[in-house]
């Protein structure tokens, strides 16, 4: 890798300093970073190494129900959380779905968050394609069995992110913090950090500027009622693997019908991806396969398979009628 | 091989000398088995004890290494260090194909802590990866740094990564070479022929049942997890220590020796342990050319360790295969015809493929096999070369064959298997995995069962004999310590443990009184571990050797006995005169030895050993088929080799080798970039392995109805026939027939899909 100054800032604020300068990344956990580091895919001056920093490390559960989740929490501690797996057992499973037990005890959420693509064109060195400052997209022309038959264009990418749709089918915000002014801190809504490479920068798959962090994300209370969550994965190889498509599920439950649903889709698209459209066919239905299976064809009627992963449109239907099974059998 | 092997000589016409007789071994060369006719003793000699006798071999040992290996005191290549070291790195072309116009190492050379870079002066490359230069660096890092200060300035040329492009009308060619008189170049090269062509597609078509499938295998990568290289101990002097991960220490020192410019009795290789070769490992390489060649210049121990990547480009794989076969069958059962037009994709090399019909009869067969030139590296030997990718074909053409005609898929196995030891397997293997209570057994499960649960069957053959290359030394020394020794290495089969388990069977001692020492060219002379041939060639000379000590025991203990040799008995309880009654216990007798002790040397023995083996085995999988998940439940194998030597060593080999076959069924393949010419699964990201989730519930058998009471390798064997049997499970399961591996949920999916828009 390119050698590299290191700096441990113990205060955000040193953080951001730092992280305003040209060439200078942020590097939590490492899982991603130093990966793209190694394969030269990123070739930054200098890291910020965030672990010396104090308090972003705590998980809150407030009186009110509310939820914050330090950036600086690592996989292993989120998965392990019993209270979380007893609210949110969305955010529990993503977070188990991830990588292996290895990489969650040092993977953190801001960094899972941040990550950037898995593409095989976009980690081979040698290749140069559009997320990397190239013409095009290689996979949309090429081997695209892994990429996105939602939202994309002119990338194909898939997020990689699990923690991204679970956390999305939860309302949460994010919490960035920047420098200027002063120990500004702004919160957004989760779902509008990210970016459809059609909207944003298309080198960068989030909003976040040079300069500012990440430093929590926010859940807020569900309203009174019965909600159940759930998140499925599916890896081409279980043992660890990346998501082939995701579904997020979060439902209030109304008697044995679903009263209103979030379904966000992982794996699928080069942003989490939220449905509306399976969201509305659910709303006051019960809990059953055909209120699944219409809820399948609504989220993936605008789907545009490239040459390689058609595969994607019934897996994710299916997906669809596992998740309202599992929440179905959960009291 | 076994069935295939290449047969250099007729038997000699020249009567043996007296007291020998003829007898026909295999060897392995570069990990491929080949026939020999070698002189042996005609008359039969003192063999291995009863089965019924034996107190540590044919029993589950423990491997008498494995706590060195799990404290990770076991020192592989890898781990080597000494004062001076330096570390070398390749660089690999970026093309497939490409001239090499100039490779400017001055930038390199500049870095901090590079010592080396040089040119491998390649002209022109002809396969992917293919390394062009070296560098050597007093780190890793600076190694790595050193490799991209190269300045290359590449040619263009044509080339070709698939089967597909490599057929095409106006494909590069990947060799230039001037085609005969009247034909156009062409990638792919005929290699061999047998049988009538139209005879055999005229049975096929005759036959009441018949079909024609293409079925094609993957390229598949060795994926040994420590990587091809050597460390190269030269400091200048008149001695050199080569490290190696190899399969073969005698296929090192010799030509590192050359290469670093000494006498080949001042090299010794070192191969006390290493981590996987299947088949990969053979020679000293380009890595260790090139390790020693900068060794020698530097005067600097040389530690290259190729890279993972490199692994994955220029250490060799597993020929993939695309198979044309047509197949014909009566009501009853009977293969009347098969037609078998075979392309082995092995890159710049050839491949291997052990022709049809694989294992079963056929009336009336054709095969024809050719290569197709990519440019990817060269295949090598890998655990039954040939074998699965055959296997694959036959295996998955049956069960067509036998839906289509309505019959029991292991019926119609047992119909076309004229050795009946296939039959008694196949039923063992049958009533383990639940066939008999199976639902479906002559037509497969419906695609519309959400959870598919299928049973799938396959049979493998292997050789496995052995041949005189071993010598084998056993020291007793006098305060009773034994110690056996042979220079043969250990590629994780437990060699050390029963080295050390005969000859503590033979003379009446704990495993532990003996310690086996392998690994070292300075040891009696070995094979290279290749076509399962090690144990066969090994253990005779070990049990030899073990005679011969026991009988100069006799001789040397007699006289302070004052009795004869034959009246000396030796066993658990010590050493007994049977002329006075007396007994010594181990140490005791030993303390009557001269203070030099004793040694003595063994030779291979042919009655000690065999050759031939089977294997059938069956995989019982579910599909999910709203994902197309496939989740193997259940695999068995029953695998006979002659005298079971550890029988806990065996099942790890029977389990290793249905792991690897589940691997190679469900994801693993070599990816490639058709298009720009890149690696896409040159990591294990991109290159899956099944992992511990993907692990089924796993059944190795011995199948002690073999009672040969030979040695007989089996490694190979029990790799061939798991893949087949999962995707035979799982067109069982839900009627989805996947013709190319792997198996992974895509395809099976899209598969499902097409029948429901069909039904």
């Amino acid at each position: 890798m390119k050698t590299f100054e290191l700096h441990l800032p113990r205060t955000i604020d040193e953080a951001l300093a730092l992280l305003e300068r040209p060439g200078h990344a942020a590097l939590a956990g490492g899982q991603d970073l130093l990966t793209e580091l190694k394969e030269h895919i990123a070739t930054p001056d200098a890291l910020v190494d965030l672990s010396g920093i104090q308090g972003a490390d705590a998980i809150e559960l407030r009186a009110d129900g509310s939820l914050s989740i330090g950036a600086g929490v690592t996989l292993a501690e989120l998965e392990k959380h019993a209270e979380l797996a007893r609210r949110w057992p969305v955010l529990t499973e993503a977070a188990t779905s991830i990588a292996s037990a290895q990489i969650r005890s040092q993977a953190t959420v801001g960094g899972n968050l941040c990550q950037r693509p898995r593409c095989w064109y976009y980690r081979n060195e040698a290749l140069s394609c559009l997320k990397k400052g190239g013409t095009e997209c290689l996979a949309y022309g090429g081997m695209n069995k892994y990429n996105a038959i939602l939202g994309g264009g002119p990338s194909y990418i898939v997020h990689p992110s699990d923690l991204a749709p679970a956390l999305v089918a939860l309302d949460a915000e994010i919490e960035i913090a920047s420098r200027e002014p002063r120990g500004a801190r702004r919160r957004i809504a989760l779902a509008s950090f990210f970016t459809l490479p059609a909207e944003g920068d298309v080198l960068r798959e989030n909003v976040l500027a040079p300069g500012e962090l990440v430093v929590a994300v926010h859940v807020p209370a569900h309203a009174a009622g019965n909600w159940r969550s759930t998140y499925l994965k599916f890896k081409e190889r279980s043992s660890f693997d990346w998501a082939l498509s995701a579904v997020a599920l979060v439902a209030r439950i109304d008697g044995a019908r679903i009263a209103e649903a979030r379904v966000v889709l992982g794996g699928v698209a080069p942003v989490p991806w939220r449905s509306k459209a399976a969201e509305r066919v659910l709303a006051g239905r019960p809990i059953d396969d055909s209120a699944a299976r219409e809820a399948g064809e609504a989220a993936l009627a605008g789907a545009e398979p490239l040459s390689g992963n058609a595969y994607k449109v019934p897996l994710t239907k299916g997906l669809i009628v596992k998740a309202l099974r599992a929440i179905g059998g959960r009291s | 091989m076994s069935r295939f092997p290449v047969l250099l000589q007729d038997e000699p016409k020249t009567p043996p000398a007296p007291g020998k007789k003829w007898q026909k071994v295999t060897v392995a060369e570069n990990g491929q088995e080949v026939e020999k006719w070698i002189e042996v003793d005609a008359a039969a000699t003192e063999t291995w004890p009863a089965r019924s006798e034996m107190r540590l071999l044919n029993h589950a040992l423990p491997r008498v290494d494995g706590p060195t290996k799990v404290t990770g005191a076991a020192q592989y290549a890898h781990d080597m260090r000494a004062p001076g070291m330096v570390y070398a790195r390749f660089l690999r072309c970026p093309k497939p194909a490409a001239k090499i116009l100039s490779i400017d190492t001055a930038d390199a050379l500049k870095l901090p802590r590079v010592v080396a870079a040089d040119s491998l002066n390649v002209e022109r490359t002809s396969y992917l990866g293919q390394p062009i230069a070296v560098v050597a660096a007093e780190t890793p890092d600076a190694a790595e740094d050193a490799l991209r200060a190269l300045r290359v300035e590449y040619g263009e040329l044509g080339w070709v990564l698939t089967h597909e492009r490599a057929l095409a009308d106006g494909a590069p060619q990947v060799f230039d070479k001037k085609p005969k008189e009247g034909e156009s170049p062409s990638n792919r090269v005929a290699e061999r022929k047998r049988g009538d062509r139209d005879a055999s597609r005229a049975a096929v078509e005759a036959a009441p049942f018949w079909t024609e499938q293409i079925y094609s295998l993957p390229v598949q990568h060795h994926a040994c997890l420590e990587t091809h290289g050597l460390m190269v101990d030269f400091r200048g002097g008149t001695e050199a220590v080569v490290h190696a991960s190899t399969q073969g220490t005698f296929t090192v020192h010799g030509d590192a020796a050359e290469a670093l410019g000494l006498p080949g009795a001042s090299v010794r290789a070192n191969v006390q342990h290493m981590g996987g070769g299947f088949g990969s490992k053979f020679g000293l390489g380009v890595e260790g050319q090139w390790a020693c060649e900068l060794s020698k210049r530097l005067k600097r121990p040389v530690h290259l360790l190729l890279t993972r990547a490199d692994e994955f480009l220029f250490a060799g794989n597993r020929s993939g295969a695309v198979q044309k076969l047509a197949g014909g069958m009566a009501a009853d059962g009977t293969l009347l015809g098969l037609s078998a037009e075979v392309d082995k994709l092995g890159g710049v090399g050839s491949g291997s493929y052990p022709m049809q019909p694989y294992v079963y009869k056929v009336g009336q067969s054709y095969c024809a096999v050719s290569r197709v030139h990519t440019n990817t590296d060269s295949a090598r030997a890998m655990r039954a070369p040939g074998h699965p990718q055959a296997s694959f074909g036959i295996e998955s053409l049956i069960d067509e064959l036998a839906y289509a005609a309505g019959l029991d898929l292991l019926e119609v196995r047992k119909k076309n298997l004229e050795d009946t030891v296939y039959h008694r397997q196949l039923e063992r293997a049958a009533r383990e995995i639940g066939w008999f209570e199976h639902p479906h057994r002559s037509r497969p499960g419906s695609h519309q069962a959400e959870r598919a649960v299928g049973i799938g069957f396959a049979v493998a053959t292997w050789g496995g004999g052995g041949a005189p290359t071993c010598q084998v030394e056993i020291r007793i020394q006098r305060d009773g310590s034994v110690t056996t020794s042979c220079g043969t290495q250990d590629l994780g089969t437990g060699t050390r443990t029963y080295m050390a388990a005969i000859v503590a069977e033979v003379l009446g001692l704990p495993i532990a009184a003996v310690e086996a020492r392998i690994g070292s060219s300075e040891y009696g002379s070995a094979n290279p571990s290749g076509g399962s041939t090690t144990v066969a060639s090994l253990a005779p000379a070990v049990l030899d050797a073990t005679f011969q000590a026991r009988a100069r025991l006799f001789e040397l203990l007699a006289p302070a006995l004052q009795t004869q040799p034959e009246s000396l008995r030796i066993g658990v309880d010590g050493l007994l005169d049977t002329g006075s009654g007396r007994r010594l216990d181990w140490k005791q007798a030993c303390a009557l030895l001269p203070a030099e002790g004793l040694r003595t040397n063994g030779q291979w023995k042919e009655a000690f050993q065999g050759r031939g083996v089977h294997g059938a085995q069956a995989a019982k999988v579910e599909v999910d088929t709203l994902t197309g998940h496939v989740r193997v439940l259940k695999m068995v194998a029953v695998q006979d080799c002659g005298i079971p030597l550890n029988r806990l060593a065996l099942e790890s080999q029977i389990n290793g080798g249905m792991i690897q076959a589940l691997s190679y069924a469900l994801f693993e393949e070599r990816i490639l970039e058709p298009w720009l010419g890149a690696a896409l699964s040159a990591d294990f990201e991109g290159y899956k392995l099944a992992g511990t989730l993907e692990m089924p519930e796993l059944v190795p058998l011995i199948d002690d109805a073999d009672t040969r009471q030979v040695v007989i390798g089996m490694s190979e064997a029990a790799i061939v026939p798991g893949h087949s049997a999962i995707a035979n499970a799982v067109h069982n399961a839900c009627g989805v027939r996947v013709r190319d591996l792997p198996l992974t949920s895509d395809k099976v999916l899209m598969a499902l899909e097409k029948l429901r828009t069909q039904s």
